[in-house]
């Protein structure tokens, strides 16, 4: 059996050449004295090859659909056999490439292997970073959730503000409006242009590499060079295996975000971008109006012009960082700069985030209005219609509020719809049901007192009032109601309103509510700062 | 400047390290990613009893073909298949149920009044009115479906 292996193995050598390829790859000689920092470029092209193979998959289930898109990631995490996980290794996969691919650069800066005749592979190694860069930001929208559509609408938005911006914003939409045509663009760009510059980049990376053979430490040693198998390769090895291990566990032990569908109207959403975003984003804070391009065209057209031309800049053979002080000190403050604006971005983001485990009052109040019998009739196992629980929001959330009110909507004649809809308060309290259904978070279990708020908001407040942007907008917005009045207000302003303002247009509420309905709710609202 | 060639156990041992770790890193990717890959082809199939007609609508003897809306999850949407089934009275309360579907190549087949014979419209396949094969390519008699009768309602099991 081995010996007609072998014969096969010397035919296919002797049409293909395959052991000299196989040799002129495994026998690259490698400095002696090159460390194990000399391993973060084997890293990027592993974590690459695990983006590439974890995306072939999701590309088996995923709908680039404004549609379907958002069901089909749902699918991917919820149905498919190890589907969380192949996400995950996606998801997390990307920040770690960036991760990676930074780290990288910051070895080659510090060992001063972008010096000449290296230059061409420096600048490849730029571009590519900026390529996968772009993967990352166009694979944002596909789940086509909320931080998607939103983060999306911002990266749109910035790119109006440079040189011919409302162009760029244009192509970048494919549409007037970010929709459909968006999402297929931003798909065929993730898929297919930019694999074919990352493939192109790769080669041409990997092949000045071997043109010019590895830098290795920066005060060369007389001993001779070692082959790459196995001897380097051990260090890769154990170097990539635990960056595998630290992926996989993530991606095992942490669901890959999805927030809910995509909802143009939720006014209550607030974009961010992805952490390694994070920065620009909180740039753009510091430059408002008319400087705005400072933060989004010639801030990042100067780090990425400078770190170009780096090879160029810096021309003297010396690689040992203390004869290269200047590169050193510029990159110390590039670094340091990027560093404080993530770490303010991530701040104000945690201090202005809405705790998203937690559903807002309306949707609480909508689970329970969802359990009446008209709903019932139809919702229910065995139904004609699907299970509330388990209902994806596919229609518009005009339509949901338009069955709800009125449920023959679905389809007139067709089928006795129950009599008499529900009030807009409650069918803007399911609407909120189901966007949170729609997010994939687990059911909450509220207090007794806080499901007797949720459902005095939604049966009555909700009519005018907005909160945690559900609801209506013709009456002050309740969100934050516990910063501008105490309990006691609240209490005399929900019983009798004009026993505190004369002229006040809202109804009085102190013989509709039970006490311990009015004590949840002014309880409720008087915490809510 | 040369390069070593160092042929001893050492260098062995170092490749059969980097073999082993690439190995695990390939067998674990190879069984999350290909379970993924594989896994909605390998699930199972939901049945259920659908009503399909009364038996007072059926004659005796004679095949009729009754269409069934079963629903199905089809990846991440549910689908609603119309199916038709075939139903021949055997007796007083007794029901066969013939699937549609040419044993040959998938195609339907439909019942010929005249020659009281199923055909298939394909390449010629014909059943008689329970299921054998009366000539043409088939390899097998049509599918046979479970039904059971509730309360003079016919249901079947798809």
């Amino acid at each position: 059996m081995k010996r007609t292996f072998g014969r096969l193995a010397d035919w296919i050598d002797s049409r293909t050449g395959w052991r000299s390829v196989r040799a002129h790859v495994l026998d690259e000689p490698i400095p002696e004295g090159t460390g194990w920092w000399f391993t973060t470029g084997s890293v990027v092209l592993f974590l690459l090859g695990v983006q590439f193979a974890s995306g072939v998959v999701l590309s088996f289930y995923y709908v680039p659909s404004s549609t379907s898109a958002y069901d089909s990631v749902r699918y991917v995490m919820e149905q498919v056999t190890f589907g969380r996980i192949v996400r995950g290794l996606h998801v997390f996969g990307a920040s770690f490439i960036v991760i990676a691919a930074v780290v990288h650069m910051l070895r080659v800066v510090v060992s001063g292997s972008y010096k000449k005749p290296r230059e061409v592979t420096w600048i490849s190694g730029m571009l590519l970073l900026l390529v996968i860069l772009a993967f990352a930001l166009t694979g944002y929208l596909l789940p086509w959730d909320q931080r998607a559509y939103w983060a999306t609408t911002v990266t749109i938005n910035i790119a109006r503000s440079g040189p011919f911006g409302e162009y760029v914003a244009g192509v970048l939409r494919g549409g007037p409006a970010l929709g459909a045509l968006t999402l297929l663009r931003w798909y065929a760009a993730h898929v297919f242009l930019l694999p074919a510059a990352l493939f192109a980049l790769t080669a041409a990376h990997l092949a000045l590499m071997r043109r010019h053979g590895i830098s290795g430490p920066v005060r060369p040693r007389p001993q001779p060079s070692q082959p790459f198998y196995p001897y380097h390769a051990l260090k890769d090895s154990i170097v990539i295996a635990g960056v595998f291990a630290l992926l996989l566990t993530m991606a095992v032990t942490i669901r890959a975000p999805l927030d809910a569908i995509a909802d143009p109207t939720n006014a209550s959403y607030v974009p961010r971008p992805e952490w390694y975003f994070m920065s620009l984003f909180q740039l753009l804070k510091y430059f408002p109006g008319p400087l705005e391009p400072v933060a989004t065209i010639v801030i990042p057209g100067v780090v990425i012009g400078g770190l170009l031309a780096l090879p160029f800049l810096d021309r003297r053979p010396d690689r040992h960082p203390r004869q290269r002080l200047a590169v050193m000190a510029a990159f110390a403050v590039l670094g340091a700069g990027v560093s404080g604006l993530t770490y303010l971005g991530m701040r104000d983001a945690t201090a202005s985030s809405r705790d998203d485990t937690q559903w807002n009052a309306l949707a609480i109040a909508g689970q329970e209005f969802a359990r009446d019998e008209r709903c019932m009739k139809c919702h229910r196992a065995g139904g004609v219609a699907n299970v509330l629980d388990e209902t994806r929001m596919r229609k518009e959330p005009r339509w949901t509020l338009a069955h709800v009110r009125d449920p023959e909507v679905i389809a007139p004649g067709l089928r006795p719809a129950p009599a008499g809809g529900m009030s807009e308060a409650q069918a803007q309290s399911i609407l909120s049901f189901m966007r949170e259904v729609s997010g994939g978070d687990g059911t909450p279990a509220p207090s007794a007192q806080e499901r007797t708020a949720a459902l005095v908001l939604g049966r009555y407040c909700a009519m005018c009032h907005m909160i945690d942007g559900a609801g209506a907008s013709t009456a002050p917005d309740l969100s934050s109601v516990g910063a501008r009045h105490d309990a006691a207000w609240l209490r005399m302003w929900i019983t009798d309103p004009e026993s505190v303002d004369a002229f006040a247009s809202m109804p009085a509420f102190g013989t509709t509510l039970t006490p311990e309905q009015l004590d949840a709710v002014v309880n409720y609202l008087a915490a809510r700062k | 400047m040369g390069i070593v060639q160092d042929e001893s156990g050492r260098r062995r041992f170092f490749a059969r390290i980097v073999t082993t770790v690439h190995a695990a890193i390939a067998g674990t990717l190879g069984v999350v990613l290909g379970g993924a890959a594989v896994s909605s082809a390998l699930g199972g199939k939901d049945e259920s009893w659908l009503p399909a007609t009364t038996l007072g609508d059926l004659p005796p003897g004679v095949p009729t073909p009754v269409v069934v809306g079963v629903t199905r999850r089809d990846g991440y949407t549910q689908v609603i298949d119309q199916r038709t089934v075939f139903l021949v009275r055997t007796g007083a309360s007794n029901v066969t149920a013939l699937d549609s579907t040419c044993t040959h190549l998938g195609c339907r087949v439909s019942w010929d009044r005249e020659r009281e014979e199923l055909r298939c419209p394909c390449h010629g396949g014909v059943y008689d009115r329970t299921g054998a094969v009366k000539a043409g390519p088939p390899p097998a008699p049509l599918a046979t479906i479970a039904t059971r009768i509730d309360g003079g309602q016919v249901l079947v099991r798809l």
